[in-house]
């Protein structure tokens, strides 16, 4: 089934990190919400094969890659064109392109950098957006150079050069929650050194308010760094108890109340018998 | 009294309070009103607001539903009700991507306050725009479709589709249990 919403409520780091945790292989479309003032609207289109991104565009008559191309100046419009008539039907575009010895690596490398990080990242900015995920969208080999990325380092690029986190606010986590590391041991991701510095925070004990005191970093700022470890799948926001109950409230000075309950202390159920939980499933079956 | 007690947790709308009240519209028994209603109690001493719903099946088996708070957050009404919960349902409206995180975040503070099984419980899938419950899963944080929870769906408003819920809650929970003497 398709994926679709809007991103004021499911926004694009979050999106990312469903369709790589996902491994999900189809197209991304992220279409802008018109523009008061030009009315405008526009479609960004981003394919991913199994988690990754493999290329992004535009528009979906599959000359993206080749307009880049010659927009570089590399080669004309017409003899890419050609050219890639004589590419295998299952090979990228760029690949094909590299093989026939038309493209350096380097060039390559540049291009995926123009059509896929650059373009991408900047859709971190959108406030607001509908998207769609098609998972029947065919692999767009016209539009592929063969390089890939990770929705991860997109994400994480994306979201270090983000200034204006106004339409994340509610994604963030909050200054009294803590953080809680859901990997083994170390992250292998390439962190900045704030970054790290957070990381070191993730054990589900320290608020992130307290924790922005002790590093003397504005609390917005640790905020947003622990969205980056939530949404890049190492750490996971993790509600600390709120204060203790207030001293007028000594649930277990009530005689009348059942003992297990008033006693806000000792843990756990009582267990109930097997007798028990037939009567109730038998019960219960009734009204289904 | 053999009493089970259930908490049914998740974001505001997300149908706990329906659903506690189509529990109780299957209340066969009421013999006891009285002030020996726990969940009264904890109300009387209290001003939280939170669901209370009761089923009894037997003269003295009942089943206890409690509904945490949405007003306040993880407070201490919570740890309460979560520390004598034999287990809990943690409901989400599968049209709401906005209220995900919000799940996740519930999600983590009763793990961390609770070891109690749980399932997860999809509300609202008869609504446009409902997401499908793999996708769901992938987004509450569950890449794994062999380690994850069950995922049931729900219509908070129809008795028999919560009775099923309550079903594949407490087999989830005592599936030991229910096998060996069945
Ligand atoms: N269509 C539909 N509505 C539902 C479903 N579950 C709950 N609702 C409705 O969702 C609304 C919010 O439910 P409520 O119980 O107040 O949510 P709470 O905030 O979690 O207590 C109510 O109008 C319910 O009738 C469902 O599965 N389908
Ligand atoms: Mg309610």
């Amino acid at each position: 089934m398709t994926v679709t919403g809007y991103l004021a409520d499911f926004s694009l780091p979050e999106l990312f990190q469903l369709l790589e945790q996902g491994n999900k292989t189809g197209l991304l479309t992220i279409c802008t919400l018109a523009d008061t003032k030009t009315a405008e609207r526009y479609n960004h289109h981003i394919w991913f094969s199994q988690g990754q991104i493999v290329a992004a565009g535009n528009t979906l008559d599959q000359r993206g890659l080749m307009g880049l191309i010659a927009r570089r100046g590399w080669m004309g419009d017409n003899a890419v064109s050609r050219l890639a008539q004589t590419c295998q039907i299952n090979t990228p575009l760029g690949l094909c392109l590299k093989n026939q010895g038309v493209l350096t690596a380097e060039q390559l490398k540049l291009l995926f950098y123009t059509q896929v990080m650059r373009q991408v990242c900047a859709l971190f900015a959108l406030p607001d957006g509908w998207f769609q995920f098609d998972p029947k969208a065919p692999t767009p080999r016209a539009e592929m150079t063969g390089l890939i990325a990770t929705a991860t380092d997109v994400t994480l690029a994306g979201l270090r050069a983000l200034k204006d986190w106004a339409a994340l606010d509610e994604k963030l986590p909050a200054p009294t929650s803590a953080l809680v590391s859901v990997i083994e041991g170390k992250p292998n991701l390439r962190l900045n050194p704030n970054e790290w510095q957070v990381w070191e925070f993730t054990n589900g004990t320290m608020a992130v308010a307290d924790v922005a005191k002790q590093l003397n970093l504005p609390v917005a700022k640790v905020q947003q760094i622990a969205f980056r470890l939530i949404v890049t799948g190492l750490a996971e926001e993790m509600p600390l108890m709120a204060a203790p109950p207030p001293s007028s409230l000594a649930l277990d000075d009530a005689p009348e109340l059942e003992p297990s309950i008033a006693s806000g202390k000792t843990a756990g159920a009582a267990p109930v018998s097997a007798s028990f939980l037939q009567n109730l499933v038998g019960f219960l079956k009734s009204k289904v | 009294m053999e009493i089970m007690r259930l908490v049914v947790t998740g974001p505001v709308g997300a149908g706990k309070s329906t659903f506690i009240r189509s529990v109780s519209e299957i209340e066969v028994v009421d013999t006891d009103r009285r002030a020996t209603d726990e969940a009264l109690l904890i109300k009387k001493r209290t001003t939280v607001a939170f669901d209370f719903g009761r089923l009894q099946f037997g003269p003295d088996m009942a089943l206890h539903l409690y509904g945490t708070p949405g007003q306040s957050r993880f407070d201490f009404m919570w740890d309460i009700l979560i520390q004598k919960a034999h287990a809990y349902i943690l409901l989400v409206a599968a049209h709401r991507p906005h209220e995900f995180r919000e799940a996740r975040r519930i999600m983590m503070f009763m793990k961390q306050r609770s070891p109690v099984p749980m399932i997860i419980g999809l509300t609202h899938t008869d609504c446009p725009g409902a997401w499908d419950a793999a996708n769901i899963a992938l987004a509450l944080g569950y890449p794994n479709p062999s380690r994850r929870p069950p995922v049931v769906t729900v219509n908070a408003n129809e008795t028999a589709s919560v009775a099923q819920a309550v079903i594949a809650l407490v087999q989830h929970t005592w599936s030991g249990s229910l096998a060996a003497t069945s």
